[in-house]
């Protein structure tokens, strides 16, 4: 390696950062000489949902560089730090490449005939036994889009279950279940752009500046161009985000639902709403109250929506005072009077941004329902640069888990399996017999590990994730698993989890550019990407794998493609078309850095609803939430109450636990975690803890706690000068650390309408150790 | 070693300072300062561990408010 080869990498480096920042720079040609042998292709990032391209350069069957890909709109040239690590994420040392099988204590390698014949076995013996509703399968948001097709349409058309589910229930699903009861169709009106034209950004319980830095970084140059934009962030933890916001205000966790409500009553107090919007767009419901915390097994829940008039809603505001709600969550009544203020400036463009803390939250549905109606008082919506955007942490949760519908109650394009037309849609598309999509949902995630905890369920395939680590109450669904009685874990990773710890059979799983595939990120952008490099050993693709089982099932059938994942999509779109969930031709996609859906005739949609962008809205309708068919067509704003959280501090546990990501780990830290470089950064997991908390318990920075919950008990150091600052009375602890399991603390209730769990709030001791 | 080009974005009007300020990084060589405020630098370090324990550390850097990363080239690892 000569000194003047390295010169010109340099150079190269250079110019791409040049060019990635908008200055043209010619690259020296003997720079260009010094990458020749790099073949360049376009992929997504691997990572969280923002959806960023990056060009992979291959040369003799190994990744050896990667870029920010220039043509690719999210990221326009730029990946955050965790760009450092895309590639190596597939060369990590303890790579699994083997299928394993337990004898007893130990994983034995086997080849795949033998995996494979086990697995299928225990499949029919399950079923014969107990039924169909005795196997599942649960993926992820980093499932492609054919992965959670083909599971969906094994599960749900060949063997018969609704027991498909996905780590998005942990994540996402509040989103979902907001976006349906509000609009009646999921996903966002607006999309990224809103990040550069909008004027007022509110942030609610998102940590942008960590989880999504690349976003983050468009707010923020949009702020560097325009001295009116400003930054509002609404948290219940200082992070970085909140030292970059205009203003920082703090709440009490849970208030976040008074909080909205009393911002929509000094907007109906103060006449701030947009009535005309309203009277066009608008129908005004209330849903059942003290509506539980699916903290029991079986938990069932239906809502029972009642129409209301407008007056009954400003009546059911009434209670949301400024001064009542100022004494709940701890905002002064003057601030909350000053954003409802914000938000209705008529001369402002705003937008709400949110992810966990609204979506895991026992009343996530509603939280989500609360940020919409602002929106819809104020008629800021399906407008260039003024919407609300539920942003997401997975590659393809909403490409595959949402838009695919691979949750039990789903199926794609929005249709349920409770609905007798939207089963025989998808029995017609799948080519399947009338009535063989069971019409009940069977189990939420969490109920899932129930009923394996119970026996109800036996056999479990988990693909790309992790849920041993990333379930809450993790200690009961762990012991669950290794009960014995006919219970069999399979788990496809590529690499040893807390998972495949208590997996009777482990398959070595095909990552990212090692397969074909397709992701969907937040703003409804469809990325495809090729193949680019052979997985290592005998390690296959999770799509293969899942069409193997159905094969030796006697499902073979209905995989009856040749170009695989060119013929899933084409029969995949079938389901969106003319549904407002159009997708385009296959071939249009390996040409594009991916297009915003509904695509009809080529082109995409920014803008939701919104006549001029949306080909479904028809000339003069201005704006139309098309949709909602039952609503003729307008939106919904819901009463949704300030209720409790399933679990608040007390003398004996008198602190918060709140979890979450930081910027160097991506959920369990199962890729991030592989690479040492990460690690040292962000080694393992830490008690942030607010210094006036400490000094009262008489603990030190960096001194070990134990910290114990109802459920369970880890012992860490604290933090009191990290990045992230808790609030008095507020704990919070990230979630990657494989050897600190901070999720066996957390509480196992859920949003009785979403079925989400709330990783964000339940009540802890601190003692020093 | 793996080389990386990055782009910081600073607080405004402080380009000049923060260029300096990096500058001084072992394993950072400064290549410009844009108009619009931004510095193109390029990362270079024996390891990608030592990529990025600098580019953690140019995060910490006063007046600094990004670091993205926009070429990463590792091929001779």
């Amino acid at each position: 390696m000569g000194l003047s080869r390295r010169d010109f990498l340099k150079a190269t480096a250079a110019a791409a950062a040049f060019a990635a920042a908008g200055a043209a720079v010619l690259k020296p040609k003997a720079s260009e000489a010094a990458e020749a042998g790099i073949k360049w292709d376009k992929a997504p990032c691997r990572f969280c949902g923002t959806g960023c391209g990056v060009l992979v350069g291959v040369k003799e069957g190994k990744i050896v560089a990667t870029k920010g890909d220039p043509a690719a709109p999210v990221n326009r040239g730029f990946n955050c730090i965790k760009g450092y690590f895309l590639s190596k994420i597939l060369y990590g040392k303890d790579r699994l490449t083997k299928p394993l099988i337990r004898k007893g204590d130990k994983m034995v390698e086997a080849s795949w005939d033998e995996a494979m014949t086990l697995i299928a076995s225990k499949f029919k013996e399950a079923i014969e036994k107990h039924g169909p509703d005795s196997v599942a399968i649960y993926g992820s948001g980093q499932w492609t889009v054919f992965e959670g097709y083909a599971a969906s349409k094994l599960f749900k058309g060949g063997i018969g279950t609704n027991n498909i589910e996905v780590n998005a229930r942990l994540c996402m699903a509040s989103a979902v279940t907001g976006f349906m009861t509000t609009f009646a169709s999921d996903e966002p009106m607006g999309c990224y752009d809103d990040l550069d034209l909008g004027d007022t950004y509110f942030l609610w319980g998102a940590n942008m500046a960590e989880c999504h830095p690349v976003l983050f970084s468009r707010l923020i140059d949009n702020r560097l161009k325009n001295p009116r934009v400003k930054i509002i962030d609404f948290g219940t933890r200082r992070t970085r985000t909140s030292q970059m916001a205009d203003k920082y205000i703090k709440f009490k966790p849970q208030t976040d639902l008074a909080l909205l409500n009393a911002i929509a009553h000094v907007i109906v107090r103060d006449k701030l709403y947009d009535e005309a919007f309203i009277k066009s767009h608008v129908v005004f419901k209330k849903g059942k109250t003290n509506i539980g915390y699916g903290m029991e097994d079986k938990f069932k829940f239906a809502d029972d929506p009642k129409p209301m008039t407008f007056d009954e809603y400003k009546e059911f505001l009434k209670t949301y005072t400024p001064e009542y709600v100022a004494e709940l969550s701890g905002v002064p009544a003057e601030t909350i009077v000053e954003m409802a203020h914000l938000y209705a400036d008529k001369s402002r463009k705003v937008n709400s941004l949110w992810t966990m803390g609204f979506n895991q939250h026992t009343r996530g549905t509603w939280v989500n329902n609360l940020a919409y109606n602002v929106h819809l008082l104020t008629g800021k919506i399906c407008k260039p640069g003024e919407n609300p955007m539920s942003l997401t942490g997975q590659p393809s949760a909403c490409g595959t888990t949402r838009e695919v519908g691979t949750f039990t109650h789903r199926l794609p394009a929005d249709m349920v399996v409770t609905d007798p037309e939207h089963r025989a849609k998808a029995e017609k598309i799948w080519g399947i017999p009338a009535g063989k999509i069971p019409a009940k949902p069977t189990y939420n995630a969490t109920e899932m590990f129930r009923a394996l905890d119970r026996g109800d369920i036996k056999v479990v395939w988990t693909q790309v994730t992790n849920p041993f680590q990333s379930l809450p109450n993790l200690n009961r669904y762990r012991k669950g698993a290794r009960k014995g009685d006919g219970r069999f874990i399979i788990v496809s990773d590529m690499y040893p989890t807390q998972s495949t710890e208590v997996a009777d059979v482990i398959l070595p799983s095909a990552s990212w550019v090692e397969k074909e595939g397709v992701f969907g990120n937040a703003e409804r952008r469809t990325h495809q990407w090729y193949k680019m490099v052979e997985p290592p050993g005998e390690a296959r693709n999770d799509l293969w794998q899942i069409i193997e089982l159905a094969r030796r099932l006697g499902h073979g059938n209905l995989f009856p493609y040749k170009y695989i994942e060119k013929e899933i999509w084409e029969e995949y779109r079938k389901f969106g078309e003319g549904q407002g969930k159009d997708l385009a031709p296959y071939e249009t996609y390996t040409k594009t850095r991916g297009l915003r859906w509904p695509v009809v005739n080529g082109k995409e949609t920014l803008y939701r609803y919104a006549e001029g962008h949306d080909p479904y809205v028809k000339t003069g309708e201005g704006i139309k939430f098309y949709k909602n068919k039952k609503d003729g067509g307008k939106a919904v704003i819901w009463a949704r109450p300030y209720e409790p959280a399933a679990e608040a501090p007390d003398k004996q546990y008198p602190f918060w636990l709140c979890t979450g990501r930081v910027l160097e780990h991506w959920h369990t830290g199962t890729m991030t975690g592989r690479v040492p470089e990460l690690k040292r950064a962000y080694p393992s997991a830490v008690c942030e803890m607010h210094p006036d908390d400490a000094k009262k318990l008489g603990i030190e920075n960096l001194q070990k706690v134990k910290i114990t919950s109802r459920r369970g008990t880890i012992i860490l150091p604290v933090d009191l000068n990290g990045r992230g600052k808790a609030e008095e009375g507020n704990i919070f602890v990230a979630f990657f650390d494989e050897n600190k399991l901070i999720n066996e603390l957390c509480i196992d209730a859920y949003c009785p309408i979403s079925g989400e769990p709330d990783f964000k709030k339940c009540a802890v001791k601190v003692e020093k150790v | 070693m793996p080389v990386s080009g990055i782009v910081v974005r600073c607080l405004d009007g402080c380009a000049d300072a923060v260029a300096g300020r990096i500058a001084a990084f072992e394993g950072v060589e400064v290549h410009g300062v844009l108009p619009d405020g931004r510095i193109v630098a390029v990362v270079e370090a024996d390891t990608v561990q030592g990529e990025v324990d600098i580019v953690s550390r140019l995060h910490e850097v006063e007046d600094v408010i990004t670091v993205h990363l926009a070429y990463h080239n590792f091929e001779d690892i």
